[in-house]
C-alpha cells in the first residue's frame, strides 16, 4: 500500500479516535441543550488555538525536504495525515461543527455571534490565502516552487490565519463573560 | 465620533431579576451572545434586537438607542 495512503487512512482513523473519546467522556453527564451549547462553545475557544498550533507544526515535516529530495515513506504518511487534518478543519471552519451532537445542540452553539466570528474568521483565511498566493508567485521569481509546495503554502495559511481569527473572537466573547 | 449601538440590556435584565443564561435560554442563543451584546462588543441582527426585547418586555428603541 502506497504511504500516502496510509497516512490518508491514519489521518481518518484518528479523527474517529478523537470523536470516539470525545462521545465517551460525555456519555454520562446530564446537561441542558443550553448548558451543552455553553460547554462546547467554552471548549472549542479552549481547542482552537491548540489546533492551529498543532496544525502548523505539522508543517515542518512537509518543508524538511524542501531541497527537491524525495520524502520518506514516513513523511508521505504525515503529509497525507495533513492533507485530512486540513480537510477536517476546513469543515469545521465552515460548518456549525460537532456533527455528533443532537442538531439543537449544535444550531444553538451556532448561534448569531458564533455566526459573525466564523464568517470574520473566514474572511481573515481568505485574505491571508491569497495574500501567501501571491507571496509564492512573487517567490517564483526567484527560486522554483513545485506546484505542489505552492498549494501547501496557501492551504496552510488560509487555514491557520482562520483558525487563530476564531480563537481570538471566541476567548474575546468568553472572557467578557 | 463613530456611531455605536448602545443598550441598556444588562439593567432590565437586573430589573427583572434574570440571568444571561435565562435570558440567552428565552431567546434561543448562547450566554455568550447575550453577553457580547450588553457589552457592545457585538450588534445584533433586528431579529435578535426584536426577541430581545420582547423577552425583558420593552420595545425596541427603548432597549437600543444610538449613541454618536
Amino acid at each position: 500500500m502506497s504511504s500516502y495512503v496510509m497516512g490518508v487512512l491514519a489521518g481518518i482513523a484518528a479523527v474517529f479516535v478523537v470523536a470516539a473519546i470525545v462521545k465517551f467522556r460525555r456519555r454520562n453527564s446530564p446537561m441542558s441543550v443550553a448548558e451543552k451549547a455553553e460547554y462546547l462553545s467554552k471548549r472549542r475557544a479552549r481547542m482552537l488555538p491548540a489546533l492551529a498550533v498543532i496544525f502548523l507544526s505539522q508543517q515542518a515535516t512537509f518543508f524538511s525536504q524542501m531541497t527537491g529530495g524525495e520524502h520518506v515513506s514516513a513523511e508521505k504518511a504525515k503529509i497525507s495525515a495533513w492533507l485530512v487534518l486540513s480537510v477536517v478543519l476546513l469543515f469545521g471552519l465552515a460548518t456549525k461543527g460537532f456533527w455528533l451532537e443532537p442538531k439543537e445542540v449544535r444550531d444553538l452553539v451556532d448561534d448569531e455571534n458564533t455566526r459573525a466570528n466564523r464568517n470574520e474568521a473566514m474572511r481573515w483565511g481568505f485574505l491571508f490565502a491569497m495574500g501567501s498566493a501571491i507571496a509564492v508567485y512573487v517567490l517564483t521569481m526567484f527560486e522554483a516552487v513545485t506546484g505542489r509546495e505552492a498549494v501547501h503554502i496557501v492551504l496552510s495559511f488560509g487555514i491557520a490565519a482562520a483558525l487563530l481569527r476564531w480563537a481570538i473572537l471566541e476567548r474575546r466573547a468568553h472572557r467578557d463573560a | 465620533m463613530p456611531e455605536r449601538l448602545a443598550n441598556r440590556l444588562k439593567e432590565r435584565r437586573a430589573e427583572l431579576g434574570l440571568t444571561q443564561a435565562e435570558l440567552a435560554e428565552r431567546v434561543g442563543v448562547t450566554r455568550k451572545t447575550v453577553n457580547t451584546v450588553e457589552n457592545g462588543v457585538f450588534t445584533p441582527s433586528a431579529t435578535l434586537a426584536i426577541k430581545l426585547a420582547e423577552a425583558l418586555q420593552l420595545s425596541v428603541e427603548q432597549l437600543f438607542w444610538i449613541e454618536r
